[in-house]
């Protein structure tokens, strides 16, 4: 589904990005692991297609197209999703009627009929029951006076009514105490299907508690230096990163 | 009189011969007096601090002259287009500056209101006018209340007697159509709400085509103790239009006024809002929305005069600037010395959204007293690329996120709007012409 082959990337002229391979399969939890300034969150914005980036070098294919060449609502529209770190405030925009325009749009892309207004808010209902989400959600500006738990509920919330077939959650769990991370890691788990694939970038191993990955990848310096199961992250818990940088080195 | 910029406004005014005279000596004599104010203040130039930051030549380049005509040939199927959906009210429409009974509907008015054409109110009840017209305007007029004073050939009269309430708000709309040269049209519209007394006024400026003309209206409102109203002012004037609004506010104690004004419409257009409390215990809250695109002048003057003690005022207003667009914002709020307990907030938010767009704001607070809540702020930016990297990771184009971004900054002031049918329409119209707005 996602191929990630040599990835280089820049920010300025400073390269965070050192040819970076990735490979996520239909279904696949994936947990990319790293130390901060490794460079994970600047491979979920470069896969999202935020400005401020160079790709210098490598190619990424999600869906069998050539990700880097689209657009950010182009990547949006084949059914690519990032729950933002820090989620942006939208003073005015209320969340129902954005996430009807946004639906509505990826729907339009791919030629399915758009949904009206009733079987929209019986989506929502439906969706906010799942993630156990108060109603009160639907009539606020988006993430405009929320508390950091409540972004990130509100990301996950946009992930399960645009049913992405990649999300990617970049530090999803930064910030959460442990019932807003149980809140958030349920939610994920109740979107998990056959057809879904879950990036999830994160520092710490707390979120693995809860998500289970089918894989787990540690990022250091620009590239994936090890990758393995699940063990891996509680070898991580254990012995931190620096004997993998020591390995790196060796 | 040819209409050239040489002479000045004397070509918007009626000739002054002895045939112009109505017979009511008061009124003939402020005319009069009005004309002399015109002639004598001459043309302001960017000089004057009022006109600091708008020229007159283009208006004056115009050649508008005044119209003799004052009946239409319009039926009301005509206004249909022109109407909200779903908005119940009383109407009053003006065709080019002249109350037309034939396309209003004052139905069933209360006891205790009066609605009328002042034209028909000065010649069947002069008296009833005598003390109210120029009342809140007073002596010393600005040039283009002046010159309507002086031009003056109609406008609505609105008058609720002590206590009386209006259930349904009262529309005027304005209409303008297209005439044989350019024409000016210079209403006066009188609302007087006495004690305790309630309504909401709807003020739409609309037109049939793209034509040229000017209005130059000017507005005179007293609140008396208690009373309360809301106004909403809609300016959809047509592309090449341009569009003069004075708006004269006098608020008695304890009353309290809203007014929600939107200016989208008009190749150039100004609009003056002057309040002086006339009692204590007044509120006063001016909410303001305006978007200029390529070729268009918003230009918004307030003058808020706290007077007197414990009154409390708030202007927040907000501009979307596109293409060539332009805006003025220039606010004053002024705080007597003998006016303590005053609480006053001012803020001007702009939205550029291109290289070409401007806006001069200059908001001023003006404080003698001492024991006073006063602010102001203002702010001029750019839409977030944060905020539009968001709505496009979600699927949404570029066009439409920013739309939403703008509909959104908007949004404070739309949600003024009551009914939600005035509200919609609105919104509707202002997401119309940013889906028309060219992006850099």
């Amino acid at each position: 589904m996602l191929s990630v082959k040599g990835l280089k990337a820049n920010v300025g002229d400073k390269e965070i990005l050192k040819g970076l391979d990735l490979e996520i399969g239909r279904g696949e939890v994936h947990a990319i692991m790293g130390p901060n300034g490794s460079g994970k969150s600047t491979l979920a914005h470069v896969l999202s297609g935020r400005e401020g980036y160079t790709v210098t070098g490598g190619s990424v294919t999600f869906e069998g197209q050539d990700l880097l060449d689209l657009e950010p609502e182009a990547r949006a529209h084949l059914g690519l999703f990032l729950a933002f770190q820090y989620p942006v405030e939208l003073p005015g925009v209320n969340n129902t009627y954005f996430l009807k325009a946004a639906l509505n749009a990826i729907r339009k892309a791919r030629g399915e009929p758009e949904l009206d207004a009733v079987s929209f808010l019986r989506l929502m209902k439906e969706k906010l029951k799942v993630l156990h989400l108060d109603d009160s959600l639907l009539k606020r500006p988006v993430n405009f006076g929320f508390s950091g738990g409540e972004k990130k509920r509100n990301e996950i919330f946009q992930m399960a009514i645009l049913e992405p077939k990649l999300a990617i959650l970049d530090e999803t769990d930064s910030g959460l105490d442990i019932d807003a991370l149980r809140i958030v890691a349920d939610g994920v788990n109740a979107l998990r299907s056959p057809e879904r694939s879950v990036i999830l970038v994160t520092h710490y191993q707390r979120l693995l508690d809860y998500i289970q990955p089918d894989y787990v990848h540690v990022l250091a310096k620009g590239q994936i230096i090890r990758s393995g199961g699940k063990e891996l992250a509680l070898e991580l818990e254990d012995k931190g990163y620096g004997w993998l940088g020591a390995e790196e080195a060796a | 009189m040819k209409a050239t910029p040489g002479n000045g406004f004397a070509p918007w005014l009626p000739d002054d011969g002895p045939a112009a005279a109505t017979g009511l000596a008061w009124f003939d004599s402020r005319r009069a007096k009005a004309r002399a104010q015109v002639r004598d203040q001459g043309i302001p130039t960017t000089k004057h601090e009022a006109w600091r930051y708008t020229s007159l030549t283009r208006l004056l380049e115009q050649g508008f002259t005044p119209t003799a005509e004052a009946t239409t040939p319009l039926q009301p199927r005509d206004l249909e287009p022109l109407l909200v959906p779903g908005l119940d009210a009383y109407r009053v429409v003006l065709v080019n500056g002249r109350f037309i009974p034939g396309l209003s509907d004052l139905q069933h008015l209360p006891a205790g209101v009066r609605v009328g054409g002042l034209a028909q109110i000065l010649k069947s009840d002069p008296d009833a006018l005598k003390d109210r017209l120029n009342g809140v305007v007073g002596e010393s007029q600005p040039l283009f209340a002046a010159l309507n004073t002086a031009g003056l050939d109609d406008g609505v009269v609105v008058l609720l007697e002590r206590g009386a309430q209006l259930e349904r708000p009262i529309e005027l709309i304005h209409l303008s159509v297209g005439m044989d040269e350019p024409r000016v049209a210079q209403p006066r519209h009188i609302v007087v709400l006495e004690a305790g007394a309630q309504a909401s006024l709807i003020e739409r400026y609309v037109s049939l085509g793209e034509a040229l003309y000017c209005t130059n209206s000017v507005l005179e409102l007293s609140l008396g103790r208690d009373a309360v109203l809301k106004h909403q002012r809609i300016q959809t004037e047509s592309a090449n239009a341009f569009h003069i609004a004075g708006l004269y506010l006098s608020l008695g104690a304890g009353s309290r006024y809203q007014c929600v004004t939107v200016g989208l419409g008009a190749a150039w257009a100004r609009t003056d809002l002057n309040v002086r409390f006339a009692g204590e215990h007044a509120e006063c809250d001016l909410q303001g929305l305006y978007l200029a695109g390529d070729r268009q002048l918003m230009d918004f003057h307030l003058d808020v005069d706290h007077r007197l003690p414990q009154c409390s005022s708030r202007e927040n207003f907000k501009g979307i600037l596109y293409g060539k667009g332009r805006a003025v914002f220039d606010g004053r709020v002024y705080v007597a010395k003998d006016a303590q307990r005053t609480d006053a907030a001012m803020s001007n938010r702009n939205l550029l959204l291109s290289e070409g767009a401007e806006v001069d704001t200059k908001p001023q607070l003006e404080i003698n007293a001492d024991d006073v809540k006063c602010s102001h702020g203002t702010t001029v930016g750019q839409i977030e690329p944060e905020q539009l990297f968001y709505l496009r990771s979600r699927g949404l184009s570029a066009p439409l996120a920013r739309r939403m971004l703008c509909l959104g900054f908007a949004g404070e002031i739309l949600d003024c709007l009551t009914p939600d049918a005035l509200r919609d329409q609105v919104a509707e119209q202002v997401g119309s012409r940013l889906e028309l707005a060219p992006i850099d």
